[in-house]
């Protein structure tokens, strides 16, 4: 490989890290507040895309749709938490298994609405071209989900370590049942979070869309493989492991794609085996998912 | 009932479900044969599911991995080494998947629950995604055509009633093993690992090399049931290893009744009525039978955990006491 071959790849492995952040950081949130995988969190990025194609079709414009799809999304999730998962509010084994029940019947809905033919999705105007970079052109849409991956990090960071909501959020993550004790209605907490993760993963549909297409299948793969790629690695639960599992995960998925081709999944399978095996925690994670 | 009557029963349904194909045959379509065989099958896979999920408490959301893997091993070692033998190309079938099931067991016996379930979806889905683009060896998402016959000796069982006395055969040797291994002592340590896995350890188990031979044991049959498959359509999709046939067999096992070996059976009828009989009743342009599998699975997880024979026991129990 050339070097501006690898200074190319590189970033592009970055801006998949980004996409990566924005998918698996609500899935995160979600477990760290509610101990729930939610297993339909692929079918949710799935549909922000999709909500996303008829935004775009209808009003012309992408900006709109990276508003509409998370606000879909947020208010799906909103509805779907109080009318299923607190049902069997601390029995999450059982919560999760509603999700995979729950992510069965959006994706056959999405493929009964939107029809299950490959589609696509254009970047907005002035974010379609490309730009000269060191010997070399690149897509400017792919430098704009890098710095919009990075804002997002920032801005959740601030909201946890600033604001009411943040305190709330990290004193839930740490025993949510006292929090309740203490006279926080949980309920509310929950549905709000569980909301906020679903609404993410319908923004990284959104973001995703220009550079991966819209398609069936995409609910899994990227969907909710790599969130858990990425949480496994990092460490559930956290904002940093979040962060710390998408900037390992982007560039070794592209480097190995390059370098592998056909097996670049083994690349990925590798790493996953080494983190169980050295540091069951994830990198920068708490929670033990292994002994 | 006496146990020489039960064993009389139990024999006489084997050898009714066995010949299904010929004494069928006035009144039976063809597709029915067909249903049922893939309902076998399906039931094989879940029994063997049910083994992890039931059993030792393993909730696996992987165990299509190992199900495609016994599916290639069959096509590809039928096609590469250019037999058609049976012993042969099922043999390959369960050596690869067992393993493949070593190998990603070694990962993940080390967690439980939850984790044991997310590490297993997501381990199983990078070994799909490698059969998937790995086009020189599996045919990506071609899949894989062309899988020889089953052949013992020069008794050809690609015709299709044979291939469903086959696949009949095979699912009464499973469930009898299945039967068999839950009242063995090994089946009650499983029992036991799943009810206090310390205390097991305190009592001298070494438990995780029995959550492992379980996952092994598990992964095994599953090859088998996927090798059973390969040899019906004579072709392995991609899709028998994904996400996707890993819910399926997921979704069977807790719809019947985990931990059961009535469940996975009657799940796999469950699930099979309505993937391919369903359809056939509804508009074509409508294909939403994942979402009515969804919504049941959704109703059973929230208001009947222990399936149907759980429902089936509590209305026993209801009338006896009338």
């Amino acid at each position: 490989m050339t070097a501006e071959l690898v200074f190319q790849q590189a970033l592009n492995g970055l801006s998949f890290g980004a996409l990566l952040f924005i998918l698996a950081s609500g899935l995160s949130l979600v477990f760290g507040m509610m101990d729930v995988v939610n297993l339909a969190h692929g079918a949710f990025y799935m549909l922000g895309a999709y909500v996303a194609l008829s935004v775009v079709q209808l009003t012309g414009s992408f900006w709109l749709a990276m508003l509409a799809a998370p606000f879909a999304l947020g208010l799906l999730g909103f509805a779907l938490e109080p009318l299923l998962l607190r049902r069997l509010r601390g029995r999450h084994l059982d919560q999760v298994l509603l999700t995979i029940g729950v992510s069965l019947v959006i994706v056959d809905v999405i493929g009964q609405v939107w029809g299950r033919e490959v589609r696509s999705l254009s970047a907005p105007a002035g974010l379609d071209g490309s730009v000269a970079l060191i010997g070399g052109v690149y897509p400017v849409y792919r430098l704009f989900v890098m710095a919009f991956g990075v804002a997002l990090a920032v801005a959740m960071a601030l909201v946890y370590r600033r604001t009411k909501i943040g305190m709330l959020i990290r004193a839930g993550v740490e025993d949510a049942e006292m929090l309740g004790a203490l006279g926080v209605n949980t309920n509310r907490l929950f549905a709000s979070t569980f909301a906020t993760g679903a609404a993410l993963a319908g923004l990284a549909g959104v973001i995703a869309a220009p550079v991966f297409g819209v398609q069936p299948g995409m609910d899994t793969d990227p969907g909710l493989l790599y969130s858990l790629v990425v949480v496994v690695v990092g460490g559930l639960g956290t904002l940093s492991g979040a962060v710390a599992g998408s900037v390992l995960v982007g560039p070794a998925d592209t480097f190995g794609k390059v370098l592998f081709q056909d097996v670049a999944l083994a690349v990925i399978f590798a790493i996953v085996a080494l983190v169980l095996l050295l540091k069951p925690t994830g990198l920068l994670g708490r929670i033990r998912i292994a002994r | 009932m006496r146990p020489f009557l039960r064993w009389a029963l139990v024999a006489a349904a084997a050898a009714a479900l066995v010949t299904f194909p010929y004494w069928s045959a006035p009144w039976a379509s063809r597709f029915a044969t067909t249903v049922v065989r893939d309902a076998l099958i399906l039931a094989i896979f879940a029994l063997s599911l049910d083994l992890l999920v039931g059993r030792a408490g393993m909730p696996s959301l992987g165990h299509a991995a190992f199900f495609g893997a016994g599916a290639y091993a069959a096509g590809i070692a039928s096609q590469r080494l250019a037999t058609d033998q049976l012993p042969v190309t099922l043999g390959a079938a369960a050596l690869v998947a067992a393993l493949l099931a070593l190998l990603i067991g070694v990962l993940v016996v080390r967690s439980e629950g939850i984790f044991f379930l997310m590490l297993t979806l997501a381990l199983a889905q990078i070994v799909f995604a490698i059969a998937f683009q790995w086009t020189a060896v599996t045919g990506g998402s071609n899949g894989l055509a062309g899988v020889g016959r089953p052949m013992l000796a020069s008794l050809d069982f690609s015709a299709p009633d044979l291939m469903y006395v086959l696949v009949a055969v095979t699912f009464v040797l499973v469930a009898l093993a299945v039967w068999g291994l839950a009242r063995s002592t090994y089946g009650r340590a499983l029992i036991g690992v799943r009810e206090n896995e310390r205390r097991m350890r305190a009592l001298g188990y070494d438990t995780a090399r029995l959550r492992l031979s379980a996952f092994v044991l598990a992964g095994t049959i599953a090859g088998i049931a996927g090798a059973l498959s390969a040899y019906s359509t004579r072709f392995v999709s991609a899709q028998d290893a994904g996400l996707g046939n890993s819910v399926r067999a997921f979704v069977t096992v807790l719809v019947g009744g985990a931990g059961t070996l009535g469940g996975p059976i009657l799940g796999s009828a469950l699930v099979s009525l309505i993937e391919r009989v369903v359809p056939s009743l509804l508009p074509t342009d409508l294909r939403i039978s994942d979402a009515i599998l969804g919504i049941i699975f959704i109703a059973f997880v929230l208001f009947a955990r222990q399936g149907m024979v759980g429902l089936g026991r509590f209305a026993l129990l209801r009338v006896s006491r009338r």
